[in-house]
């Protein structure tokens, strides 16, 4: 008793003999993991992303004391600034003090 | 969202905290005083206690001189503009007057001149090569004395 050939038989005698798969292949995956990762893990929006960044204990820590920086920072120009004006407004009172015709007019010095 | 308010609200507090205390610390203080203006050489000239002590009783001894021709000034600039003041509304002027108020300023200015020069001069003998020059391109900012203090 024959049976009669399945048609389906050339099919998988051709299946049988699969390609070699690309060299690329492993990169590929793990590429596509990669941006599917990011793609879950990064959330939409500035405010998501915030929240993401201060939810960091790390990060937090380095937002304070960076604030903290940037006022000593802010303060020692404030205070150089300041150092340079009150030295100009100290020499110009020690002229003022040591010689009595600066309270005269230009003028009025050498005549 | 509370944490990240928490955060920012800290960040804020610890910034004008640290800069509130800095400057606080380190403000200069403003001085007017003749003590106040000679503490302030001695820091900026880098005076030793012996230099510094030196300079002080030079500027001490000088001071009321000083003070009394800077007044003297102050009067003759009054007296300067009555003279103009007469001149503008009477249309007259009292020359053998102004003659001799021009001799007087003459003098005066010659004078102190002459004061500021020497305690400029005495106080830069104590003073090193270094501090000296320092001191005389802070003092020949005065109109008036460069001139005499080059000569």
């Amino acid at each position: 008793m024959n049976t009669p050939p399945d048609p389906l038989d050339s099919l998988l005698d051709r299946w049988s003999s699969t390609p070699d798969p690309s060299s690329r292949l492993s990169a590929n995956v793990w590429q596509h993991i990669a941006v599917s990762e990011r793609a879950t893990a990064s959330p939409k929006g500035w405010w998501p992303a915030l929240e993401s960044w201060f939810g960091r204990p790390a990060f937090a820590i380095g937002f304070v004391a960076g604030c903290a920086l940037a006022g000593l920072f802010m303060a020692e120009l404030r205070v150089s600034h300041l150092q340079r004006e009150r030295n100009a407004q100290l020499a110009r009172s020690y002229l003022l003090l040591i010689d009595p015709l600066l309270n005269a007019p230009p003028s009025d010095h050498r005549s | 969202m509370k944490r990240v308010l928490f955060t920012l609200v800290l960040g804020l507090i610890a910034g004008l905290g640290s800069h509130l205390a800095y400057y606080r610390y380190h403000e200069p203080a403003s001085t007017d005083t003749l003590e106040g203006q000679l503490a302030w050489m001695k820091t900026e000239l880098k005076l030793s206690d012996s230099q510094f002590a030196r300079i002080k009783d030079l500027h001490h001894a000088s001071h009321p001189r000083l003070q009394a021709m800077a007044a003297q000034v102050a009067q003759m600039q009054t007296e300067f503009g009555e003279f103009e003041r007469t001149r503008r509304t009477t249309d007259r002027v009292d020359f053998l007057e102004f003659a001799r108020f021009v001799e007087i300023r003459r003098n005066l200015n010659r004078e102190c001149l002459d004061s500021t020069r020497q305690l400029v001069l005495a106080s830069a003998e104590v003073m090193t090569p270094d501090q000296r020059l320092r001191y005389i391109r802070l003092v020949a900012t005065a109109e008036p004395l460069v001139g005499s203090l080059l000569n």
